[in-house]
């Protein structure tokens, strides 16, 4: 297995959120302290550079399946959206003073979620308002689209709520006594995670209202991934990417496989619709693993400094990658 | 729980109107080459123009089992995680409390949180007091009591406000609580700033800066003055004189030592506007310790005046205070070396004989300073040369206090390692600051340590090479049992 650079570009600050556009076509990078690129996929050339946010951007989100939206959230409390062909400001919604922290749109399209503070707001397409929900009891740490798109998953210190899609009322709230910092969904719907602040990764079954708790991290876990199949779970919080078997009844009592390096892990991604996982940590390595093999270990590169956030391109070919000094990454996965 | 690339984070405390807002606005003017950030409560009011300043809810993360000592500030988790995303890094974090902020989970979070350690260390707690109000709150607010103590910079602000008898009396009391603390003096938070920034307050290898002589030792008596007394026997007298001999003495207090507690017994002949001022001196609900027709006292020659003739005498009567009483009579006779006498009065009054072989200085100790004491030589009242008040183990009147103990000898390990493990459990809520230097057998270097509540730090530090081989440790916290801490302290000694 081979990992090539395609190609890098730079941005003013440290790399704060990376996304591909759904088609694959464009590379949206967003830096810590406002701007917003766009590059082209196939040779890194800028085609936008956005403004962004006053005093920072902070998360960046691609309206999936159609067209070129993107969605930014930022320090100045504004929800913005862009048209990236014309490279336009298209609408802006601003939800009050707190930082917009994280975004996430409906898999079909029709809402954009986004949390500032206790504030959750469903969004339309265009940026009007659909429903603003009562502010949360604690400011929101994470915010996640159930794949069915049935309900949003919004974590906070305390608690998961899952929000219903159409009739914005309470499905199910599931308590939690600890901070969590970041949700994910297995691909199939069935399982909804977080990574947490005492340290450790907790399972639900919102279906059946069944939970797991699996504790010995090293540090609070921020890094979450599903693989395609809804089987594999990786997690950070330490110098392992610890992978879970969620099949059947879940990872209750089984051991995890540890993919190790040799400092933290600061991300870990499955691609889409293959089984490879690429984790990355402090010293700037990067590493590929196939976690069913009996030799995992596929491939390993080395960057000069940190990365923030590792994404695959939709058709899992290439691998875009931000750095803290402020690169983004382009590379190719061949075997 | 640092390196040297982790960006030092200086936390200000202090109430509504204290001067925080002050002296934050003179560091970031004064510190105008730094990139600092401002985390400042929600109602802030930072008006430095280019400065990064971040407004916070002061969002507390509390456990589940609603132990204090577990919580941790979630927004301060937030938001520098969020500035932690930069290319170049800041030099350094001022985070600004409310009034009502408790210190320990924002120090919390710098220990327990394994990204704020890596990427932030604590460098002090900075308290600004309004010298004026801080009376008010002191006595019944534990959040002014909390931010006293968990300082390590301690500002008396508007000094200009109060007079300097209460000033000193307000460092006396605020000394008892935290006596870890550096305290400056300013008028409008003009302090320096070398003295606020960089002052090393979590940082382990400076615990060693940790003086024994600024945690002022307490003493098991409470008054001692030096008399200059003839050989021969003459008459000492506890409590007040015959009433007509008091009148005469009118306002002057000559009726034996001079000091605080002296004046004190006077109150019922004074204006009620004295009677006020009291209030503010905090000696208003001393009472005698123990029997009240008990009075412990040890007279022990002194050569000279010289600091050094004086602590001599006085770490020997701190030996003698210890020792078995010698019950002493109305009437009898008492003597002048290493004998405590235990005189009996009553209704606080008592006379007895002062024999004395040699012409000389005389140091007389009082166990109680409540109590006025008298010497008459040939039925003239001697007046004390030199006379000094004494922090009695017993005399807190706050309930937050500091502990420090200071013991020479090697410890044993395990004995110290389950010591501080039963200790942190039983009273780590109670238990504030703690830091210190110890000496452990076996080891050639210095075990430094320090913490917060129940967590702490603790490293082998550098080699004792010649120094010598002591331990000092101070404990800053709610209803600390001295005896008990030092008694299971020096249980630990090999």
């Amino acid at each position: 297995m081979n990992l090539t650079k395609h190609w890098a570009g730079t941005l003013d600050d440290y790399v704060i959120d990376l996304a591909w556009s759904p088609d694959g076509t464009q590379l949206a990078a967003a830096s810590a302290a406002g701007p917003v690129t766009v590059f082209k996929s196939t040779d890194g050339a800028k085609l936008h550079e956005l403004p962004g946010h006053d005093n920072g951007t902070n998360c960046l989100a691609w309206k999936p399946s159609a067209g070129a939206t993107l969605a930014t959230g930022g320090q100045d409390g504004k929800v913005k959206l862009w048209d990236t062909i014309a490279g336009q400001h298209t609408g802006t919604a601003e939800l009050g003073s707190a930082w917009v922290e994280h975004l996430d749109w409906r898999p079909d399209g029709s809402i954009l979620a986004a949390s500032a503070g206790r504030d959750l707001v469903f969004l339309n397409a265009d940026g009007s308002l659909r429903h603003r929900f009562k502010p949360a009891p604690k400011t929101l740490s994470a915010i996640a689209w159930q794949p069915k798109g049935g309900c949003l998953a919004a974590a906070y210190f305390g608690g998961v709520c899952l929000w219903d899609a159409d009739d914005f009322i309470a499905q199910k709230e599931f308590v939690y006594g600890n901070g969590i910092h970041a949700l994910v969904w297995s691909p199939d719907s069935k399982w909804l995670v977080s990574g947490n602040q005492d340290p450790s990764v907790h399972l639900w079954v919102p279906e059946t209202d069944m939970e797991l708790n699996m504790s010995g991290y090293e540090g609070k876990v921020k890094e979450l991934s599903y693989d395609f199949t809804s089987r594999w779970l990786a997690t950070g919080g330490g110098k392992d990417a610890c992978i879970w078997d969620c099949s059947g009844n879940g990872p209750e009592g089984r051991d995890p496989a540890m993919l190790p390096h040799d400092t933290k892990i600061c991300a870990v991604a499955f691609q889409h619709s293959h089984s490879l996982l690429a984790s990355a940590s402090q010293d700037g390595v990067l590493m590929l693993w196939s976690p069913e093999r009996k030799q995992p270990l596929r491939a390993t590169v080395k960057m000069p400094s940190a990365a923030t956030k590792i994404c695959w391109s939709p058709n899992d070919d290439q691998l875009a990658i931000g750095s803290e000094k402020g690169a983004v990454y382009v590379l190719k996965c061949e075997d | 729980m640092s390196n040297d690339s982790s960006i030092p984070v200086t936390v200000l405390t202090g109430f509504l109107g204290a001067g925080k807002t002050t002296l934050l606005n003179r560091i970031l003017t004064e510190q105008h080459g730094k990139k600092l950030a401002v985390i400042e409560n929600e109602f802030g009011e930072v008006g430095v123009d280019n400065q990064l300043v971040i407004q916070s809810d002061e969002e507390l993360f509390e456990m589940n089992n609603g132990c204090i000592c577990c919580s941790v500030r979630g927004d301060l988790i937030r938001i520098l995680g969020r500035l932690m995303k930069r290319k170049d890094k800041l030099d350094g974090i001022l985070i600004e409390t409310t009034g009502l902020a408790d210190p320990g989970p924002v120090a919390q979070t710098f220990f327990t949180d394994d990204e704020m350690r890596a990427h932030f260390r604590i460098d002090g707690i900075v308290t600004v007091v309004d010298t004026k109000h801080i009376l008010q709150h002191i006595g019944d607010s534990p959040e002014a009591q909390k931010q006293i103590a968990f300082a390590d910079v301690l500002i008396l602000n508007k000094t200009d406000l109060v007079s300097a008898a209460d000033l000193d009396q307000l460092e006396k009391r605020i000394h008892k609580m935290n006596s870890a603390a550096k305290i400056l003096r300013a008028q409008n938070a003009d302090v320096p700033l070398d003295a606020v920034l960089n002052v090393g307050g979590f940082n382990l290898s400076r615990a060693t800066e940790l003086n024994p002589a600024f945690l002022e030792p307490e003493y098991p008596f409470e008054w001692a003055g030096v008399y200059p007394l003839p050989a021969g026997t003459h008459e000492l007298v506890i409590g007040h004189g015959d009433h007509e001999h008091e009148h005469d003495e009118g306002h002057e207090c000559t009726c034996g030592h001079d000091h605080d507690h002296a004046e004190h017994e006077h109150e019922h002949g004074h204006e009620h506007a004295e009677h006020e001022d009291h209030d503010h001196n905090g000696h208003e609900h001393h009472h005698h310790h123990g029997n009240p027709n008990e009075l412990d006292v040890v007279v022990m020659p002194v050569k000279s005046l010289d600091e050094k003739d004086i602590a001599t005498a006085r770490d020997a009567a701190v030996l003698t205070f210890s020792d078995w009483e010698n019950k002493v009579k109305d009437g009898d006779t008492l003597t002048a070396g290493g004998t405590l006498h235990r005189l009996l009065l009553k209704d606080g009054h008592g006379h007895y004989k002062l024999q004395l072989p040699h012409a000389g200085n005389y140091l007389v100790f009082e166990g109680c300073g409540e109590e006025p004491l008298h010497i008459h030589v040939a039925g003239d009242t001697v007046k004390p040369v030199w006379q000094k008040d004494f922090q009695h183990t017993h005399s807190h009147e706050d309930a937050v206090s500091s502990v420090g103990i200071s013991e020479s000898g090697d410890l044993d390990g395990k004995k110290l390692n389950d010591w501080i493990s039963k200790l942190l459990k039983e009273k780590g809520a109670d238990i504030y600051r703690m830091k210190g230097v110890l000496s452990v057998k076996g080891s050639t270097k210095r075990l430094v340590f320090q913490g917060v509540h129940m967590l702490f730090d603790a490293k082998f530090d550098r080699e004792w090479a010649g120094a010598p081989r002591t331990n000092t440790l101070v404990f800053i916290g709610k209803n600390l049992d001295r005896a008990g801490l030092t008694e299971s302290f020096k249980a630990c000694l090999v």
